[in-house]
């Protein structure tokens, strides 16, 4: 994966949430219960406040905080994969949105120590951690919800 | 000049069997208090003029009136006044978590003498049991209203005991074959003897609340159509979709829900095969995941039928749900704790059994935003340990049947109903809901208080109101 400008590398960005806002949509209408409906379109709602971010940054005003390394549970890292179905529940769908992110920040990782231009990896580094954020939120929530007499 | 009165801050331990006799019967743990005991315990109350303990009790016991009532060796008049507020004194005795609740708040508590509230509510429900009648009280006429409650457990009971006292007729509907929810799947004969539960159905059962058993709503007949038939319909069908780890090797055979480990043990009675005809796999070792009240009664059962038998819980003691008196009890008995770990994987033999469960150890990380320290998998610490029986204890969910056949039920994130706080109403019309179903899984005496909210809500609604 080749990319020409910083810019080049935030449009990139701005695609990947869109597909992701698009994935949980498209999921929300498949759902055969309305409250896990909602739950998707939450998510998407998510993505596109993503996208949002970083369309700040792209007008060169200051989006993000550089902040020290998220922290992981390792939810994602330990649960199975999820299939999506029209009968998933809170559970699958937490795990389907935490798995995406994790595998989105290590997209962003892989092209971060991939680059040779520093400033292009840095951004890569604050994009991968963006989405550990986001992972991040969604194990909290599996934690709390599901994980409470565990 | 007034007599100050001595404070006496030595709470009346209730006898119990020891560990080592009862980590191999299902008998109950402890006997209850004997008159004696009951008496120096009640005369231990202070009588605040302002009862914190009935403020925090969540179906507002006048629990100053009949602890002093006990004092005085007035029992009959001591189980009328608990019986006022609560219909299943016997087994809010014995479950309750007291210590959170009515005893927490108790003045004592700040001298570490809280009264033993729970254990003489106890006391007087087992001695009215032991007088061979119970008083019935007179049912007013018909009002011509009838209405379905669907579910036997302690939310449901509580509604239908209450509507029947106010002249409505009443039909449970049950999904298994016999009343009391968790308190006959779930909760183990050595903890709440099932002919205690049984003793408490057959009472409303005597008041005229009519019974249908195997009837799964949603299934047998849909919401929507009883409410053909019934003018209010409420829904206390608990939460009971157990949740699993979602990890790999938990649909190898030895892998238990909680529920099915327990319904297995306490419904079917498989401990007692072959009196009972559903035997339960005599397992040598068995692992229970989680921390919570479920999960000692699934560990403490693994005992009893002769496994070793280990709780595996991933923060530290400080943190476990479940009851103190639960955990000590099941340390007491010879459970195994590993705590700080996390299970990551089952492997299986050949047969498609499980062999052993790959660990993780943990450790509490840094507060976050929240404040709460929440447990970090340690890097490199993974093992094996053999198991050949793991039970899932984590939690549940209420079932997703009801839900989805009812068309306008407005539903939580986790299928939970939702309804209002202090009403139990729904989104729909003529439809309540409380217990596990609208909260996920909780305490009896929650499910009862807010069975005892919706009943008042029902009574009110049938009676011209509207019920909000």
């Amino acid at each position: 994966m080749q990319f020409e400008s910083l810019v080049a590398v935030l449009e990139f960005a701005v695609r990947k949430e869109e597909e992701a806002a698009e994935f949980y949509t498209d999921l929300a209408r498949s759902m055969v219960q309305p409250h896990i409906a909602r739950i998707f379109e939450e998510f998407a709602a998510e993505e596109m406040e993503h996208k949002r971010k970083i369309l700040i940054v792209m007008t060169g005003r200051p989006g993000w905080i550089p902040q020290a390394r998220i922290k992981d549970l390792h939810v994602a890292d330990i649960v199975e994969d999820v299939v999506p179905s029209s009968d998933m529940g809170y559970q699958q769908a937490l795990i389907l949105a935490m798995k995406a992110e994790k595998a989105a920040y290590l997209l962003y990782m892989e092209l971060s120590s991939a680059s040779e231009d520093d400033a292009m990896k840095d951004l890569f580094y604050l994009l991968a951690q963006e989405e550990a954020r986001h992972r991040l939120r969604f194990e909290v929530e599996y934690d709390e919800q599901f994980s409470g007499e565990n | 000049m007034t007599e100050k009165k001595v404070l006496d801050l030595i709470r009346r331990e209730m006898p119990k069997q020891p560990p080592e006799v009862r980590k191999f019967n299902f008998n109950e743990v402890a006997f209850g208090y004997s008159e004696e005991l009951a008496v120096e315990e009640a005369k231990r109350c202070i009588q605040c003029k302002k009862a914190h303990c009935v403020q925090n009790c969540p179906v507002e016991i006048d629990i100053p009136a009949f602890i002093q009532c006990v004092a005085d060796r007035n029992f009959a008049e001591g189980i009328r006044i608990i019986k006022q507020k609560n219909c299943l004194p016997a087994i809010c005795g014995r479950v309750c978590p007291q210590e959170d609740q009515c005893e927490k708040v108790c003045t004592l508590v700040k001298k570490e003498g809280q009264l033993a509230i729970g254990r003489i509510e106890r006391f007087l429900a087992d001695w009215e049991a032991r007088q061979g009648h119970v008083d019935m009280p007179e049912i007013p006429e018909w009002t011509g209203k009838k209405v379905a409650v669907i579910g036997g457990g302690p939310a449901g009971l509580t509604v239908a005991g209450d509507l029947i006292l106010r002249g409505h007729k009443v039909t449970i509907f049950e999904a298994l074959h016999k009343l009391g929810g968790v308190l006959v799947y779930g909760i183990p004969e050595f903890r709440l003897p099932k002919a205690i539960v049984n003793r408490e159905v057959d009472y409303l059962k005597s008041l005229g609340v009519e019974v249908y058993t195997d009837f799964v709503v949603g299934k047998t007949q849909t919401m929507d159509s009883l409410l053909e038939e019934y003018d209010a319909a409420f829904v206390g069908s608990g939460a009971g979709l157990p949740w699993f780890m979602e990890i790999p090797g938990e649909n190898l055979n030895g892998v238990y829900s909680a529920n099915e480990y327990l319904t297995r043990l306490n419904l079917m009675k498989g401990y007692l095969f072959p009196t009972y005809h559903t035997p339960i796999k005599a397992h040598k070792r068995v692992a229970v995941v989680g921390g919570g009240n479920v999960a000692m009664d699934c560990a403490r059962s693994a005992l009893r039928l002769g496994a070793e038998s280990r709780i595996v819980y991933r923060r530290s003691r400080e943190e476990l749900p479940a009851r103190m008196e639960e955990i000590e009890n099941a340390e007491e008995e010879g459970v195994i704790f590993d705590f700080l770990t996390l299970p990551l994987r089952y492997n299986g033999d050949a047969s498609g059994w499980v062999k052993e469960m790959i660990v993780q150890k943990m450790e509490l990380g840094e507060p976050d935003a929240s404040g709460r320290r929440r447990p970090v998998p340690i890097e490199g610490s993974e093992v094996a340990v053999p198991v050949d029986a793991v039970v899932c204890a984590i939690g549940n969910s209420p079932n997703p049947l009801i839900g989805s056949t009812t068309p306008g039920l407005l539903l939580g994130k986790k299928g939970n109903i939702e309804a209002d706080e202090e009403t139990g109403k729904t989104s729909r019309d003529k439809i309540w809901a409380g217990g596990d179903v609208v909260t996920g899984a909780a305490t009896v005496i929650l499910a009862m208080g807010a069975g005892r909210k919706a009943a008042n809500s029902i009574h009110e609604y049938l009676m011209g109101g509207d019920g909000e």
